[in-house]
């Protein structure tokens, strides 16, 4: 991981600024409740080490209430700052197994493609072919 | 000694292996001429900034692929900051995007495999604007095979809008349920389409595994799929007697007094400098990385820069504006599946047509749409403007419900025609890693690549509903290039009107070649790479056959 790891207080901002970005919706859970800000997030500081020192000096800052005037204040004022804590908490809610057990995505697997079969396009090709008017400028 | 017996004395130390050719890059066309030059017996030594990188570097078999694209494998050299990635500054609506690496662009391009079209080499006779190639399509047609089997290519042939040319060596990836939908779309409104070629093994062959669909292959292809220099084209080069230098930053050309170069000058990364002599000197640094290497070469002889007699080193840079029109259907397309190839594309606005108030045109291609990330990164794009509430909070999760999966992309890449001030030029205060200037890049889009453009995304538009679209993202001139950069070193016969004659050696100098994209006389609509590699090929070819009369300092 880049620089120091988060502090248990960095992770408890992290949590609750989370949910103000991903809150709980229908039948999905919120990004706290899944912990983006646990492994999770240990796993996207290693995959983006970059995002390390920015986003652990924001963690720092985050006041104790109005976390949804502070997220805003943060999307205007600090786009850059805005970026990265955002984007941490995507990756990490989508690192999730549950949430994407949940949402139907098994990740960038392998799945073998078949070319032995005939495409089963090629009656719209035909016609392609024979509506084209052919190219131009062949020396 | 005497010129004849200099000549002689080249076309004898070759056939006895010892003499010296250095390219510089190893990446689409540095790596094409290694391969040749060593297979012929000459002595190739190629060096490279970059590293070599392969699987066990890749993040596409990780989970974290998604968030891998934002850093390591980001494709802006300036979001990445290696080594390697010297600075592009300045400003520009278009900023290119490369990977400096054994490989180049070619360990993080989407494959995508297109030949120009045959008009492409003569717009100045059919369209009375640019100028034409001094080349035809005819003179690249074998090296274009040729290059498509080293490259293991999977396509189709047979398009209509494109000159006969040799079967693929594998057919075509399936076009999966996105390039379906796509294509029944553009059957309904009788427009081209075909099946996307691509320099993606759908089975295996030669040294590439057989296609797992994994869709990483913008981050470097895990499972050895996609054709990218270090397993197609290195493995024989280095065989062959090709010495491939890496983690070397060339800093200049220098020339002897009759004005021919006589090696290269370069330094490592503890900054220590070396010279390596050449009697040839092949440039395939990509249209920027050439471009700024003739600049920062001045000698007395060359005060503006190597081979910049025509002072055209740097201008005409043209990189195919990119838009793209996202098209979200109802039903589930698994479209975060691979590969980010071309699942199909369009050739039908690709021509000048007299209705249109522009001059040339635009190609389409389908991609497939990403994860979940990606989907809510277009998501949030499109939606921004309403507000927060829009895309955070609980309707954060409207992105995954009704794009991820749902979506594919008609990617839409112009033909931006080269204008004199669109450049690259060196950066007058930063330096890269070795301490050279960075590159500047200067350029602006044009009326009529942005009135090709619009006209372009209607279109894509009104293919989308065709589809069935639910909806449509469109993005506007992505500020950000897609890789392609070329025409800063432009060929022609004229010295005073280009910089590298019809072989692509120096007007200029006659023992120095540009073999990269940067000798493209004008853009295209296709991605440029399988001409790239076809010409670099022929080239070679030609100076392997020529090297009789080859003139070395
Ligand atoms: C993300 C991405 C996707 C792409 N997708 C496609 C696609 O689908 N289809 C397609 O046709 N094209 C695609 N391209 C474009 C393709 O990569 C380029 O056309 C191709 O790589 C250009 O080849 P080249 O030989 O001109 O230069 P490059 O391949 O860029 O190689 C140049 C090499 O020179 C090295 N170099 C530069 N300066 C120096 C120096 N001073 N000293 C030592 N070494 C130096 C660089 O490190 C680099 O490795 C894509 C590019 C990118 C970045
Ligand atoms: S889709 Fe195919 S080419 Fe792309 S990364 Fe996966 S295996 Fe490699």
């Amino acid at each position: 991981m880049g620089g120091s790891a988060p502090t248990p207080a960095q992770r408890l901002a992290l949590a609750r600024l989370a949910d103000v970005l991903v809150a709980e919706g229908p039948g999905i859970p919120s990004a706290s409740a899944v912990g983006v800000a646990g492994d999770l997030l240990d796993r996207c500081l290693v995959a983006a080490p970059s995002f390390s020192e920015p986003l652990l000096a924001l963690l720092d800052e985050v006041p104790t209430g109005g976390l949804d005037d502070f997220v805003r204040w943060l999307e205007v004022e600090r786009p850059g700052d805005f970026a990265v804590l955002s984007t941490t908490v995507v990756a990490a809610y989508y690192l999730s197994e549950e949430v994407r057990e949940l949402i139907g995505y098994p990740g960038q697997q392998p799945s073998p493609l078949s070319v032995a079969a005939e495409p089963d396009y090629l009656d719209l090709l035909e016609r392609v072919y024979e509506r084209h008017p052919g190219y131009r400028g062949y020396t | 000694m005497a010129i004849f017996s200099k000549v002689y004395y080249f076309n004898m130390v070759m056939q006895g292996h010892q003499s010296n050719v250095v390219i510089i890059g190893a990446g689409a066309s540095g790596s094409v001429a290694a391969l040749r030059l060593a297979a012929a017996g000459f002595e190739v030594v190629c060096l490279e900034q970059g590293d070599w990188v392969g699987p066990a570097d890749y993040m596409g078999a990780q989970p974290e692929a998604e968030l891998a694209w934002i850093e390591r494998w980001n494709p802006d050299p300036n979001a990445r900051q290696g080594w390697a990635d010297y600075p592009l500054t300045g400003d520009a609506d278009v900023r290119p995007v490369m990977y400096n690496g054994v490989g180049g662009g070619l360990v993080q391009w989407a494959a995508m495999w297109q030949p120009l079209l045959a008009s492409d080499f003569r717009v100045r006779t059919l369209d009375g604007v640019a100028d034409d190639w001094p080349i035809s399509w005819g003179d690249l047609a074998d090296a274009y095979a040729q290059v498509a089997g080293d490259m293991s290519v999977s396509g189709l042939g047979g398009d209509p809008a494109l000159p006969e040319m040799n079967p693929y060596p594998n057919p075509p990836i399936p076009i999966g349920k996105i390039g379906r939908v796509a294509a029944e779309g553009m059957d309904r409104l009788g427009w081209h389409w075909w099946p996307g070629a691509n320099a993606i093994a759908s089975r295996r062959h030669r040294g590439l595994q057989a296609c797992q669909r994994r869709g990483t292959c913008m981050t470097g292809c895990p499972e050895n799929a996609k054709a990218t220099p270090s397993l197609t084209h290195w493995p024989s080069a280095q065989a062959a007697g090709a010495r491939l230098v890496t983690g070397v930053r060339v800093t200049e050309i220098p020339v002897d007094e009759r004005g021919r170069v006589r090696g290269t000058v370069y330094r490592d990364r503890d900054g220590v400098e070396h010279f390596q002599p050449a009697q040839v000197v092949m440039l395939a640094a990509n249209a920027v990385g050439t471009a700024r290497l003739l600049l920062l070469s001045v000698s007395s002889r060359f005060p503006g820069g190597l081979a910049n007699s025509s002072g055209l080193v740097g201008r005409r840079l043209m990189q195919h504006p990119y838009r793209t029109v996202t098209v979200v259907c109802d039903e589930p397309l698994d479209s975060w599946q691979g590969p980010w190839g071309q699942n199909i594309y369009s050739l039908e606005f690709a021509e000048t047509h007299p209705d249109r108030d522009f001059l040339r045109g635009a190609k389409w291609m389908v991609m497939p749409h990403g994860g979940p990330m990606f989907a809510v990164a277009e998501y949030q794009e499109a939606h921004r403007h309403e507000g927060f509430e829009a895309v955070w909070g609980a309707n954060f999760h409207r992105a995954a419900n009704e794009v991820f999966g749902h979506a594919f992309t008609w990617g839409i890449q112009a033909e931006d025609l080269p204008e004199h001030d669109n450049r690259v030029l060196l950066d007058p205060s930063e330096c890269d890693s070795s301490g050279l200037p960075a590159a500047r890049i200067e350029y602006r889009v044009s009326e009529n690549t942005r009135r090709m453009l619009d006209f372009n995304v209607a279109r894509a538009v009104e293919a989308a509903e065709a589809s069935g679209a639910v909806s449509t993202m469109v993005r506007d001139i992505w500020p950000t290039g897609i890789g392609h950069v070329l025409g800063t070193t432009r060929m022609g016969d004229d010295p005073e009107s280009s910089v590298v004659d019809r072989w692509c050696r120096a007007h200029d100098v006659p023992n120095l070649y540009v073999i990269d994209g940067g000798v493209f006389v004008t853009g295209g609509s296709a991605n440029p790479t399988a001409t790239i590699m076809a010409n670099a090929l022929r080239v070679t070819d030609h100076m392997i056959e020529a090297r009789a009369s080859q003139k070395v300092p």
